[in-house]
């Protein structure tokens, strides 16, 4: 269980590592080695590193360990095939350690950052759309069911590509540089994270490549159905990919903007389940 | 936080890691007390680990608590 954290957590990083190669191919630039967020966690990790004057030292420290446990926990429900209501109920509660990020540090642009998480968390209305969606088609939250449910009919993407849609638009809004990516916008320099720095940021990156890797290995697992390892890995790498290429070809929106969007469609979303409801 | 705690933490967290991996893989241990053990201690032997490889080896304490 260890090795597989571990290996999540490596994997994870190399994949945002190919998210910023990714971007930067397509914007002209060289951009950095697909390693480099490896070896920023290293690098921040032998850092040397303090608390703030003006911090809170308790959350400080602690919306760090708070921030690591939670992607472990969501490793292990989609891992056990938990429910999704305790996976999504993570992704949530995410947005509330964003959100201590900011605040404890004391530093007005952490605090913008934290505050943005709050209003950023509309991204996560999507998500419960889709959840009304997988259980109309599938009878059941429990991922474990879900997946035993396509061995029978197939990927749940073909069954129910709107709910798929709004799980990718939450994973897009997750993804740093991306549209939705209010909370480390850089007129905030790095928003929620700015005052975390040394072993305090190698711990943020840590829970950065647990969160990727649980990202994209719980929409495999959810719409494309249990697979062997490799496979796994091949559409992980092809998901990241595909939202590196939505990232580096939208400008971020506004706070108020990316919010309507996500708002706009979930509304759409809600409607489309309301009729297949009805239908089924 | 000396260097030898962060040490002892991070040898205490693994070594709870270990056992509750293997417990949990032989049936020993029930699966949902080996993953509470794994969400404790996976982020707690991180960062102790981190602190124990950027310490200086003299006195004081790592890291520099504050002005």
């Amino acid at each position: 269980m260890i090795g597989e954290l571990i290996g999540a957590m490596v994997f994870g990083l190399l994949l945002l590592g190919i998210h910023r190669k990714v971007i930067a191919r397509i914007q002209g630039r060289p951009g950095p080695p697909i390693w480099q967020e490896i070896l920023h966690t290293l690098k921040f990790s032998f850092k040397v590193s303090w608390v703030p004057r003006t911090a809170s030292r308790v959350l400080f420290i602690g919306i760090v360990l708070v921030a690591i446990a939670i992607w472990v926990a969501a490793y292990l429900v989609v891992r056990e095939g938990g429910s999704l209501l305790i996976l999504f109920g993570i992704y949530m509660l995410h947005k509330i350690v964003e959100h201590g990020f900011g605040l404890s540090s004391g530093s007005p642009y952490g605090k913008f950052g934290g505050v943005r998480s709050v209003i950023s968390a509309a991204s996560e209305i999507p998500l419960f759309v889709s959840v009304s969606g997988i259980v109309i088609v599938t009878g059941s939250l429990l991922i474990s069911d879900i997946a035993g449910w396509q061995a029978v009919h197939g990927p749940l993407l073909l069954a129910l590509p709107p709910a798929a849609f709004a799980m990718y638009l939450v994973l897009l809004s997750k993804m740093p540089w991306g549209p939705f990516s209010i909370v480390e916008s850089k007129e905030i320099v790095s928003g929620y994270k700015t005052e975390h720095f040394g072993i305090w940021r190698a711990g943020l990156e840590v829970c950065n490549g647990l969160k990727t890797s649980v990202l994209l290995y719980s929409f495999i697992v959810v719409f494309i159905g249990p697979l062997p390892l490799l496979w796994v890995l091949l559409f992980m790498l092809g998901i990241q990919v595909s939202l590196s290429f939505a990232c580096a070809l939208t400008p971020m929106l506004s706070p108020f903007d990316s919010v309507t969007v996500q708002s706009l469609v979930a509304g759409a979303l809600l409607l489309y389940f309301l009729a297949l409801g009805v239908i089924l | 936080m000396k260097k030898t705690t962060a040490l002892i933490i991070t040898i205490v967290c693994g070594a709870a890691m270990l056992l509750a991996s293997a417990g949990a893989a032989a049936g020993h241990v029930p699966p949902l007390l080996a993953a509470g053990i794994m969400i404790l201690a996976f982020p707690a032997g991180a960062m102790a680990l981190f602190l124990w490889w950027c310490a200086g080896e003299g006195e004081g304490d790592i890291p520099f608590l504050g002005y």
